[in-house]
C-alpha cells in the first residue's frame, strides 16, 4: 500500500493499514508530518502552533489518538473580558458576543440560530442529497447574509465568524456547503466558541506530537522529503513516484509499486499529481474547484501575557481591519505570554506581497490598539503564511463555491479504481478539524482492507 | 438566593418583553416545547411551556415531561429573567446548564442570548 501524505488523515489510513497486516508505505512531500497541523519552539523558547491547535467537545477520534499517546490538553484561556473592534473602536465585553451594538448583536445571533437550524437539515457527508441542495448550493453564504440578515453590524459580525472558520469570505462559499460544514461539527455556533466548542482545548505539548509519535511507530514506513509527482493506475495496480531526496541533496524520481494508493492531502494539491490514466473529469472538476482558504497565523510573544492582569482574555474580535479574531495562545504555565491572530479571506491575500515584515507591522499595530503600547512590543513575532505554503497551499480548509457539491459532491469520496481519497475535506464529520482527518484516514483503510477482502477492523 | 415569588415576579417581567419582541416571535415560530427550570439551589422546580411563538405562565413543579430541562441557582434564574445577568456567561462557565436535543438547546440559547440583549 502506498499512503499519499503524514498528516493526520495519512497517518490514521497508515496505522490502521498496517494494523490490517498490510505492508504500507507513506510518502510525505515536507520534512516532518502532520500536515496542517506543525508545532514549533520558536527562538524565544515559546511552543506555538502554526496551523491546527484545538479541540473541542465531539472530537472523538482526536481525543482517541490523545488518551492512547497519553497526551494531555488544557482549557483555552478565556477569563475576563474580551476586545472588540468596531467601526475603529475599542469596547470590552464578557460573554459568547459583543455588547456595544446590542441590537446589532441580537440580530447576529438571531441569524445563526436560523443558519444552524438550516445546517441541522443538511446531512454533512452527503449534502447533495438535501430535497433543495441544488437551490441552496446555488447561493453563496455571503448571499444569504445580504438577504436574511438587517443590521450592517450583523452582517459584519457573520463575515469575522466566516473568516475565522473558513479563511474565506461569505461570498466565496456555497452555502449548501457552509451549511453541511456547520453541521459537521455540531453548528455554527459550536465552531465559534471556546469553552463548549471547537476551541475549547489545546493540547500540553502541541498538536502535531500526536502525528509525530504514530510516523515514530511507523518507523521507515514513513518516507520524508517526497513530494510525489504521478499516479499511474490500472486494475488492482498502482505506481507511485516521488522526487524524493536523495543523501547527496539531489532530487531523483522514486517509484513504489503498489496494490493500492490512499491519496491524503488536499484536493488543491492533488492537481499537482499526474495520474496516469486521466482522472474521470467529475473528480478531476472536483479537485479544481476546491481552493483552499487563505490564511495567515501570526503569534506575538511577550515575557508574559500582560493583558491578563488588566482583566483581559486576550480574544479580540474587529469588524474591520487584518486580524479580526485574536486568541490567547500563552502556554498552560504562561511562562510566555502569547496573542494569536488570524489574517484571513481577502486581507490574507491583500497582505501577501507585504512579506512576512509587513504582516507583522499590521498585526502589532492591531495587537497595540486591542492591549496598548506593550502590545506593539513582542520580544518575537512569528507568523506561518499558509497561502504561501507549496503543500497545502492555504487554509485551513477547501473552500467550495456555488455548484460543486452538487455537481461533483458525489466523487469526494469515490475510489478511482485502486485511487481511494482521505483527507478531512472527505469527512462526513468535523471536515476541516483534525478529528475529521484523522476519521477520513479510518475510513479510507477500511475501504481499502474491504477491496482486498481483509476483514475490516471491528465497529467500523 | 430568591424566593419562588422573586423568581415568579422576575419571570412574568421577562416574559412580557419576550413576548412583545417581534425578534423573538420569528425565532420562536413553530417551536412549541415544555422547558423545565430546576434550582440547583432550592431544590424547586417550575414548568413553562412555549406555544404558536408565546412563552406561557410558569407554573409552580414539574409538570410533563419537558423537552428541555434548565439547571441553575434561584438567583441565577432571577438575575436572568430581569436581564441582569448574561446568559452566555453563564453557559461558559457551566453555572447554567441546559439539558435537551442539540436543536432545542441552540434555540433556547440563541433565544435567552436575544432576550438579554434586545432589552
Amino acid at each position: 500500500m502506498v499512503v499519499v501524505g503524514a498528516g493526520y488523515a495519512g497517518l490514521s489510513a497508515a496505522r490502521n493499514l498496517v494494523d490490517a497486516g498490510l505492508d504500507v508505505v507513506v510518502l510525505e512531500a515536507r520534512g516532518r508530518v502532520g500536515g496542517r497541523v506543525w508545532s514549533e519552539t520558536t527562538r524565544a523558547g515559546a511552543l506555538v502552533d502554526h496551523g491546527g491547535q484545538w479541540i473541542g467537545p465531539g472530537q472523538h477520534h482526536l481525543q482517541g489518538w490523545a488518551d492512547d499517546l497519553g497526551v494531555t490538553t488544557f482549557p483555552t484561556f478565556g477569563d475576563g473580558a474580551n476586545v472588540e473592534i468596531r467601526e475603529g473602536r475599542r469596547h470590552l465585553f464578557t460573554g459568547l458576543v459583543p455588547t456595544s451594538d446590542r441590537e446589532g448583536s441580537a440580530d447576529a445571533v438571531a441569524a445563526l440560530l436560523e443558519l444552524d437550524l438550516l445546517a441541522h437539515e443538511v446531512a454533512p457527508g452527503e449534502p447533495w442529497t438535501h430535497p433543495d441542495a441544488i437551490a441552496l448550493d446555488r447561493r453563496t453564504l455571503g448571499d444569504w447574509v445580504v438577504s436574511e440578515v438587517g443590521s450592517a453590524a450583523a452582517r459584519a459580525m457573520i463575515t469575522t465568524a466566516t473568516l475565522g472558520v473558513f479563511g474565506a469570505e461569505p461570498c466565496e462559499l456555497s452555502l449548501l456547503y457552509a451549511l453541511a460544514y456547520a453541521h459537521g461539527g455540531g453548528s455554527m455556533s459550536a465552531l465559534l466558541r471556546t469553552a463548549g466548542g471547537a476551541q475549547e482545548r489545546r493540547f500540553h505539548g502541541g498538536a502535531q506530537q500526536m502525528a509525530v509519535r504514530v510516523a515514530e511507530a511507523l518507523g521507515d514506513r514513513v518516507v520524508l522529503d517526497a513530494p510525489v509527482s504521478s499516479v499511474r493506475h490500472g486494475p488492482g495496480r498502482v505506481s507511485v513516484t516521488a522526487d524524493r531526496v536523495t543523501p547527496d541533496g539531489h532530487r531523483r524520481p522514486w517509484r513504489v509499486d503498489a496494490d493500492r494508493v490512499v491519496v491524503a492531502i488536499p484536493p488543491a494539491t492533488q492537481g499537482r499529481i499526474a495520474f496516469d490514466p486521466p482522472l474521470p473529469g467529475r473528480r478531476d472538476q472536483l479537485v479544481q474547484r476546491s481552493p483552499m482558504g487563505s490564511v495567515t497565523k501570526i503569534h506575538a510573544v511577550y515575557e508574559r501575557p500582560f493583558w491578563r492582569d488588566e482583566g483581559l482574555s486576550g480574544q479580540v474580535v474587529a469588524d474591520t481591519g487584518a486580524l479580526r479574531l485574536v486568541f490567547d495562545d500563552s502556554p498552560d504555565d504562561a511562562s510566555h505570554g502569547v496573542l494569536m491572530g488570524f489574517l484571513a479571506g481577502h486581507e490574507d491575500r491583500i497582505l501577501d506581497g507585504s512579506g512576512t515584515a509587513g504582516r507583522a507591522a499590521v498585526a502589532l499595530a492591531e495587537l497595540a490598539a486591542a492591549f496598548g503600547p506593550v502590545a506593539g512590543s513582542p520580544i518575537e513575532v512569528v507568523e506561518q503564511h499558509w497561502s504561501a505554503e507549496p503543500f497545502t497551499r492555504g487554509g485551513p480548509v477547501a473552500c467550495l463555491g456555488p455548484g460543486v457539491l452538487t455537481g461533483c459532491g458525489p466523487a469526494l469520496r469515490e475510489p478511482v479504481g485502486p485511487v481511494h481519497w482521505a483527507g478531512t475535506e472527505t469527512a462526513t464529520a468535523w471536515s476541516g478539524y483534525i478529528d475529521g482527518a484523522i476519521s477520513s484516514g479510518l475510513r479510507a483503510a477500511d475501504e481499502v482492507t474491504a477491496a482486498l477482502g481483509r476483514p475490516v477492523r471491528q465497529g467500523a | 438566593m430568591a424566593t419562588a415569588d422573586e423568581l415568579a415576579e422576575a419571570y412574568g417581567d421577562w416574559r412580557g418583553r419576550c413576548n412583545a419582541n417581534p425578534r423573538l416571535a420569528k425565532m420562536l415560530r413553530g417551536w412549541d416545547r415544555t422547558v423545565h427550570l430546576v434550582t440547583s439551589d432550592t431544590g424547586e422546580g417550575y414548568t413553562l411551556s412555549v406555544a404558536g411563538s408565546v412563552l406561557g405562565e410558569l407554573r409552580s413543579g414539574l409538570v410533563g415531561a419537558p423537552d428541555l430541562v434548565v439547571t441553575a441557582t434561584s438567583e441565577d434564574f432571577t438575575d436572568l429573567f430581569w436581564g441582569d445577568l448574561n446568559p452566555s456567561e453563564k453557559y461558559l462557565n457551566g453555572e447554567i446548564v441546559l439539558a435537551g436535543s442539540s436543536e432545542d438547546v441552540m434555540r433556547l440559547d440563541a433565544m435567552s442570548m436575544v432576550a438579554f440583549l434586545d432589552q
